[in-house]
């Protein structure tokens, strides 16, 4: 009887960690793309005015700021010290590492990995213009970032805890 | 006789628990998986239900000696 119970409250905090840890993801995300915008910006800050490295650029991001989207530089500046990698590729291998543990969607990947490929191939006014293009378009991904965390985050949550329940019913 | 309040008890609470998840599944504008989920709510309740509806049938023929 009691190992009964004990099983029906494994299984119901089981499905509602799930429901939480989605709810958390879907939560996080436009913060996570906020960040980025503004991490964006000081990057063309770094170019613009410091015309740094890129090397030299991510470092000094990833150090001024404690955010943690700044481990994509981090990462894509550790990448660049190994020899034989373009700066693209580097860049592309930090977000396929990374982008899940910032909670960020398949879309906003999709568009950092474009920004990437565009990253070492043109001169300063072409990266200026990428990286505003890449703001605008994480701008959009943020609007509608927050549009589906207003209707989500409360679903997962009740989600979570009700399927555990109908399954403990339905096997008890 | 205790195996039949049990099942009453057991449906109630699928009752419940398909309304509110009906609910909140409206609430947050899904409104297809909101009856998806009636209907499977529907669908196991059948299920469970089912074989009692055989068990009388079974009595009933007993009863009468078809």
């Amino acid at each position: 009887m009691i190992i009964k119970f004990i099983g029906a409250v494994i299984l119901i905090s089981a499905t509602s960690l799930i429901g939480f840890s989605l709810a958390n993801d879907c939560s996080k995300r436009p913060r996570a793309l906020r960040e980025l915008q503004s991490l964006l910006q000081m990057l063309e800050n770094e170019i613009s005015y410091l015309s740094n490295l890129l090397l030299e650029a991510f470092n000094r991001i990833y150090e001024g700021t404690n955010s943690d989207t700044a481990i994509l530089f981090r990462e894509a500046a550790k990448n660049l010290g190994t020899n034989g990698i373009t700066a693209d590729e580097a860049w592309e291998k930090s977000i396929e590492e990374n982008y899940a543990k910032l909670s960020l969607n398949k879309e906003d990947k999709t568009i950092l990995v474009t920004f990437g490929k565009m990253l070492g191939n043109s001169d300063l006014e072409g990266q200026l213009n990428n990286i505003k293009l890449m703001s605008s378009q994480l701008k959009l991904q943020e609007l509608k970032a927050e549009g589906m965390r207003l209707k989500n985050e409360k679903m997962y949550r009740s989600l979570g805890v009700l399927s555990g329940l109908a399954i403990t019913i339905v096997l008890f | 006789m205790s195996s039949g309040v049990d099942l009453i008890f057991k449906i109630a609470a699928i009752g419940i628990l398909v309304a509110v998840l009906n609910q909140v599944l409206i609430r947050s504008g899904r409104e297809e998986q909101a009856m998806m989920t009636t209907l499977a709510g529907i669908i196991v309740v059948l299920m469970m239900v089912s074989k009692e509806i055989a068990g009388l049938f079974d009595a009933v023929k007993t009863m009468f000696q078809f």
